[in-house]
Order: C-alpha cells, then structure tokens, then sequence
C-alpha cells in the first residue's frame, strides 16, 4: 500500500503521517487547483516572460551580429551579458522552483505528478530559446490552470498558445491560395506561401487522436490548411514575440475536409476541429493508455483503461474525473504492477522521502534576491543542472513528443550511474544532524514501506549513512513504484 | 561464429560476476567493424572546411569570411588548413570528403532540418527512430551503440540497450556498494538493472585507474579517447555517435582563427583522438559526419553566412577505399545556385550513409533503402567510397 504515495506522488516525508485513506487523499487533490506553494515574487504570466525573449532575440539579431561583425570573441562576450540581462539563466532556474515545490511543498503532491504529465503530453521542445524564457509560464498558465477544466479547453489553449504556435512552425503555415500568397514581395523575395503542415500532424499524433485514429496524409494537409494564419505577427521591434492572433490574409480559402468532415473557411474552424479531435473515440482511448503508462505500467491493458475511457465519456473530457479515474486504477493495481520512474519524479522522490525538502527547492529570498545582469551560480543554478545531468530537465525537450514514459528509454549506463551519484547528492543535502542521525534510515524506510524489516536489513549491510541512502534510492521497490 | 556481445551478457552474467571485470578476450571469425557519426549542429559551411580552389565567384562573394593559404588536397578542393589531423588521414589514405551533398532537405530550418538528418525521413518530426538505431536493429546490434551524449539522441533511437558516456560530476562509491546494489538486483531478478550495474562495475574499475580526468571530461576531445577505448575492445560497441554544436555562424563567421574554424576544430579533435587512440581498430572503423544544411555562399552584412543547402561530409578511417574528394560539383555560378544563393546538393547524403552502413554492418544495401530509408532513391556506392 506504502507504494502508491511513491506510484503517484514522491512517497512521504520521515515524518510524515501516512493518510488513513490513501484513495481518497489522491483523488481529492485533483479537484481544484491551489494557489502555487512556492511564494516568491516572479511568478509571471507568458506574456510578461515574452518581453525577455523579444529583448534577447531583437538585440542579438540586429544589434550584436552588426556591431561585432568582425570581432568573433566580442560577439561571444555581448551574447553572454545579454543572456544574463534578459534572465536566461535565472527564470527557468525560477520555474524549476515553482514546480517543484509544487510535488515537495504543501498537500498537493499528486495534482503536481498529473501537472508534469501535461507538460510532457504538449511538450514546448526546446527550440527558439523557449525553455528558456516561456514554457514554465506556459506550462502553468496553459496547463496547470485547466487542469481542472475539460481537456478540450486544455487542448485549444496550448495548441493556440504563443510558445506551442512557435516551436511548432504554425506561424509559417500561411494558405498558399491566401491573399498574402499573391503579394508581390514574395514573388520579388522568392518566398512563397506554403504550408508548414507541422503542428497539424502533432495536434493529431502527440496531443489528440494519434496515429491509432487512422487519419491521412491528407487530413494532415487539410488541418494544416485550417490552421493557416494563427501565428503571432513579424515586427522588427518585436521579432515574433506579438500575441498569436487570426491573420485572414494568410488564411487558405475555401473548404476543408478532415476525417470525413467538412469546415468552413475562417477563424472559427479551428476551435471545431479541436473540439472534433477531442471527441473522436481514439483521442480519449490515447490520453487514458497514456495516463496509465504514466502511473501504472508501460503496457496498459484494456482493463485498465476502460475505466479511465469511461470517466471520460461520462463527464465530457472533465479532466478532475479523468483523474480520478486513473488514480483509481493505479490504486487497484498497486501490487500488481511497478512503473520505472522518470528521472525528474525519481529525484523529487528522492529528495521528498529523504526530507531534504527543506533545502529543496531552494528558498524563496534566494531567488527574489538574485539580480538581473548577473549569471545565475550555486544553489540556483545547481537544480536546473541536477536535471540536465540526469537527462530530463522539463523545459529541454529535444523533440516535440516530449520525453518517453517507457523504461526503456531510461536504462543506460550513464542514467543509472547518475542516480548513485544523485542519491548521494540528496544525502548531502541534509541538515548534519540528520546525516550523523544513525535511526534517520529506519525513519524512512518504516514510513515508506510495507516490509519494512526486508528493506532494513538490505539497506543496514552498508556502512555509512551515506551509504545507506545510495542503497535505498536505488532499490527496485524506489526505481519502480 | 558470430557472437554479439549482448548475447555473451546474457548467457554469462554469473560466471562474470565470478571472474571480475576483465571480459575475455572472444575468438571471433569475422572481425569487428565500428562506425562513428558525428552530427555538426547549426549548419556545417562546406565552403569553409573545404574550398572549391580558384573560383572566381567565391572570391567575390566571401571577400571577408575567405579562409587563407587552404592545403590543396586535388586540382579543384582545398582543405581548411587547420584541419591537422584530417590532413594527417588524407595522406595516410584514409581520409575522405563527398561534397555538394546534403539530406534532401531544403526549407532552412534548424529544428526541422536536425530532425530530418538524425530521422533519416523527408518529413519533419514525423519518424521516432533515427537511420542509425533503425540499421542497428536490422543488424541485430543490440546493446552496442554509445552516445558521447546526453540523453540519447534520436539518431540511435530504435534499436535496444545503447549505452552512454558523458561523465558526471563526483566520484563512484566503493566498490564494496555497488556490488551490494549488484547483488541486490541479481537477487531480486531485475535482468536489466543488473546489466547497467555490470557497465556500471566496469567504469569504476577504470575511474579507479585514474583513466578520467575530472577537467574537461565531457570535452569532445576527451570523449573520444574514452569511445575510442570501448570502440577497440572486441566486446565493446560498435557504434559512436558524437555531438559538435555551434556551426550556426550568422554573423563574425571569422576566416583562420573565426568561429566557424573553432567547431571545426572540435570535430578535428575526435578524429584526431579517435585515431590515436582507436590504433589497430582504426583500420576497421569508419567517422562519418552529417549536419542539418550547407551555408549561404556569399556573405551577409553581419560578416556571417545564412542557411543553406549543399554542403561536404568528412569520412575518415581505416575502411575507406582511398583519400578522395568525391563529388558531382554543380558549379558556383548564380544560376547553378540553389534557388541562387545556396551550393546544390548533387548527391543524397543518405547514399553515403546508406553504403556506410552496408559496409561497416554488412548489411544489404537494398536492404538499408528499403527498410531503413522509406525505398527512398538512393545510390549504392559502397564500392566507390569503402573498402570491401
């Protein structure tokens, strides 16, 4: 039973009472959403973060490359202070601690892990400088905020979403028999209009019906079509940093037909091409398998979705229900199965069952303090490489599918060497009285599990303290909960 | 016989367990042949690495960026002349360029065109696997590719177990820990943990060595001598994939000292520190590189270069037919331009990599075409370009 706080949150605190109705204290969590648990003062919506990445990406782009055309270094060194005056460094520095104190702070752990698995479902990759400067403000304000909406409003506010528009091309999807297609510049410029059928196909693929709906080349084309001139205007004072707005000159003409169905030219076809794909029977099939890989196991079974798919037939796509529904599942399959864990939600549960959490994520003041201007270093700087080094940091993904919910991907050398060393590293981050604490482990270990005395007895024949942390975070029973 | 390492794993892990770290040495027929990539991100300028000799219009359209006194390597190309260890292949007869070539790729997009070149697709974002894990697989070469990376880049992606290497911070605990973890995931049946703990085991036993510097460990250069130590082990991989970022040169591209030559100069360094180190292996080993696009052919108001189309491919090592440029060179005038402005691509760069992997993972071509390359066109030209 003690593993399902592992299964879908981060465990328990050494001193952390274990709730006496473990179903219900998840399942009430995903009701509503809190206010964050992290109270420092940056908390900034996307387009407050925009005005940093306008600043970076105007400067470097006209001001720098032409002043230090024939100075390669001096580029270098200009590049590095305009990086650390728009907060390159510092806001995604910011952003880990108000997600992490999210699954670390408070009682709301397991709305925290069903937040990450947003993130990763409509992953921003990290292109653009995204990361660094916008897909924490998107992933609270797209993401977090309708999480207890139906997943229809979530899925038409990431798609039109500043940052999700850019990283994936919409704003070069302009209808090539738009007004816009026939102006004279392009022909003097050799840049025709075309379509940039790459959002289309992940609105399908990664964040609705997948390629288990069966769709075509053609409804691809077709959707590109309809989603022709969402993008945010060019400017040279803003780059590509305006708001993402319907622009009908760059909009294709005429009918559409996606899966059978027809849509009307306009601005209205794509809120009903959303709301089309998130009715389709394989978009909740593909959101329940994938909330069940997430929590349960990387094979779900058809068992173990239907209940989910039921949920969700039931309430509309309500996510607090579609929630509910699949922390259920994992309840009842608790003992049966183990899912391998992420690295990010590994070493949340690392640093959560440890009680490390009280240096972790750092404090409030820490970051309110730290100036513009100055290259963030320490203890800041310290969390956003932690998660580079153990290969999953949230805002960095490679590729628009995010990264992969399967054991697989996780198992290599490099990765299991880096959670020894991160489970030290954990060590490290208590207080000295609990390092030179010789019960600290029996603390843990009897709150955590439910054969405490096996757990003990593997974890006492190491020597040390530190040891002993090195043991209990790599356990089968903490790799997999 | 052939046996692939991950079978001796499988079907030997307890009397390892027993002998140590120290693999025995395999008598194996057929002898191991590795392949290295080295994906170039941002866009490799093949006109800087190797100019096209006495072209009147590059002169005219790179008055700023030229690269003085290149080495003349035939009667039309030159090599950049800081290129040391290239050179150093080239004379030895195993140093190569194919240029005017490029994946089909031609929108000028970094996201899109990396995606393209590690998938091996024409069709941005849409495969999950990359050409190379995609031909492992066919080769049945699990558990046999290393990435000098984190995490696992896409090009590796679709065959099981790749290891890596790009160490972390800190020191190992003993000895005595992790066996206890060892023999916690043996006893507890995790066939999978318990196969990482034994890599684990064995870069402990070499860390304690001293074989890793902590300074500058996760340099490339530095990276390569440890491939090139896994890479000759007759049990160890067969497969490198490397990563060199920082080719996106819009402005101060720089001539001799610039930033274009300083990613160069990484790149030279692998092969540098892959041949060295790799010393008998070397003869079986093949460096390829591969980058998203060429650039501009003239130069913009920022002294940089713009993203292009065409562009060249080092190959170095052992298995190369001879030191050649390879090429169909389609000319620099403005009309022989792509779309006017960029080198042509005369030659599919997947061709290259297609007969690359044919060759070093004896596989058929057509094999690789169909199955790793969508029956996308390609010509065979293993013969051409690799030793038998």
């Amino acid at each position: 039973m003690k593993n399902f706080f592992r299964k879908v949150a981060f465990g328990l605190k050494p001193d952390e009472k274990a709730p006496s109705d473990p179903l219900v204290w998840a399942q009430q969590q995903v009701e509503s959403i809190p206010e964050f648990n992290w109270k420092g003062k940056h908390i900034y919506s996307e387009k407050e973060m925009r005005k940093y990445w306008i600043t970076q990406r105007v400067e470097e782009n006209t001001t720098l490359r032409k002043k230090y055309k024939n100075d390669p270094e001096g580029l270098r060194r200009a590049e590095r202070k305009l990086e650390a005056d728009t907060g390159k460094h510092l806001w995604p520095a910011n952003e880990l601690c108000i997600r992490h104190a999210e699954g670390l702070r408070g009682d709301h752990p397991v709305l925290a892990k069903l937040w990450y698995f947003w993130g990763n479902h409509f992953t921003i990759s990290d292109t653009q400088t995204l990361g660094s400067y916008s897909t924490g403000a998107y992933q609270r304000e797209f993401l977090r905020a309708n999480m207890d909406k139906n997943f229809e409003t979530m899925a038409t506010e990431a798609t039109l979403a500043w940052p999700m528009i850019m990283h994936l091309d919409n704003k070069d999807n302009i209808g090539p028999k738009s007004e816009s297609a026939k102006q004279e510049w392009r022909r003097r410029e050799k840049r025709p209009a075309t379509l940039n059928e790459n959002h289309a196909r992940e609105l399908m693929e990664l964040h609705t019906i997948s390629p288990e709906a069966g769709y075509t080349q053609e409804d691809v084309i077709e959707l590109a079509k309809i989603m022709t001139g969402w993008r945010p205007d060019w400017s040279k004072r803003k780059d590509h940093g305006s708001d993402v707005g319907f622009e009908p000159d760059k909009h294709e003409p005429g009918k559409k037909r996606v899966l059978g169905k027809e849509y009307k030219k306009g601005r209205k076809a794509i809120k009903q091409a959303i709301k089309d794909l998130v009715n389709h029977p394989s978009c909740r099939e593909f959101i329940a398998t994938k909330l069940c890989r997430y929590l349960i196991t990387d094979e779900p079974t058809p068992q173990m979705i239907a209940p989910v798919i039921k949920a969700w037939e039931q309430s509309d796509g309500f996510l607090p229900e579609v929630h509910k529904a699949a922390i259920k599942v994992a309840f009842e399959y608790n003992d049966k199965y183990r899912k391998f864990q992420n690295p990010e939600n590994w070493w949340l549960t690392t640093i959560n069952m440890s009680g490390s959490t009280y240096s972790y994520p750092v404090k409030e003041k820490l970051i309110d303090s730290h100036p513009l201007g100055i290259k963030p270093f320490g203890d800041i700087s310290e969390q956003a490489w932690f998660l580079e080094d153990l290969g999953c940091h949230p805002y960095r993904q490679k590729q628009p599918n995010g990264f992969s919910d399967l054991e697989k991907d996780w198992l290599s050398t490099e990765l299991i060497i880096r959670r020894i060393m991160f489970a030290k590293t954990a060590f490290h981050k208590f207080n000295t009285q609990d390092m030179l604490d010789d019960n600290i482990h029996e603390k843990i270990i009897r709150n955590n599990f439910d054969n405490p005395d096996k757990i003990l007895k593997i974890v006492s024949k190491a020597k040390t303290n530190e040891e002993k942390h090195i043991l209990l975070f790599n356990l089968p029973e903490v790799l997999k909960a | 016989m052939k046996i692939s390492r991950r079978d001796f794993l499988k079907g030997t892990a307890t009397s390892l367990f027993l002998a140590g770290f120290n693999f025995p040495v395999l008598a194996s027929t057929s002898k191991k042949k590795n392949l290295v990539v080295i994906m170039l991100r941002g866009g490799m300028d093949g006109i800087t690495a190797v100019p096209v000799i006495g072209d009147k219009n590059l002169l005219k359209r790179r008055k700023k960026i030229l690269i003085d006194n290149p080495i003349k390597l035939d009667t039309d190309f030159a090599l950049h002349p800081k290129l040391n260890a290239f050179h150093k292949c080239w004379k030895e007869n195993t140093g190569a360029i194919v240029h005017a070539t490029s994946i089909p790729y031609t929108a000028r997009s970094h996201f899109e065109g990396q995606n393209l070149m590690e998938s091996g697709g024409r069709v941005p974002y849409q495969e999950k696997t990359g050409w190379l894990g995609r031909a492992m697989k066919i080769a049945n070469h699990k558990g046999e590719g290393l990435a000098l990376s984190l995490p696992m880049p896409l090009l590796l992606r679709g065959v099981p177990k790749n290891n890596n290497y790009y160490p972390s911070d800190g020191r190992l605990p003993r000895e005595e820990t992790l066996e206890l973890l060892r023999s916690i995931y043996a006893d507890s049946s995790e066939e999978e943990l318990l196969d990482m703990m034994n890599f684990v085991k064995k870069r402990k036993n070499e860390q304690m060595m001293g074989m890793t510097s902590s300074y500058g460990k996760r340099k490339n250069g530095n990276l390569a001598m440890k491939a090139a130590e896994y890479l000759k082990k007759p049990d160890g991989p067969r497969v490198a994939v490397f990563e060199v970022n920082g080719f996106d040169t819009h402005a101060a591209q720089g001539g001799i000292n610039g930033t274009h030559t300083k990613c160069l100069l990484e790149m030279d360094e692998i092969i540098e520190n892959l041949k060295v180190y790799l010393k008998e292996a070397y003869k079986d080993t093949l460096i390829l590189t591969v980058t998203e696009f060429g650039r501009t052919i003239a130069q913009n108001g920022g002294n940089g270069t713009e993203h292009g189309y065409g562009t060249a491919l080092f190959m170095a090592g052992g298995l190369l037919k001879k030191s050649q440029v390879y090429s169909d060179w389609p000319g620099l005038k403005r009309k022989e331009l792509y779309q006017g402005r960029d080198l042509n691509a005369t030659i599919d760069a997947r061709s290259v990599y297609a007969s690359a992997m044919s060759t070093v993972f004896d596989l058929d071509f057509n094999r690789i075409q169909k199955d790793v390359f969508f029956g996308d066109q390609l010509q065979n030209l293993s013969d051409k370009l690799f030793k038998a």
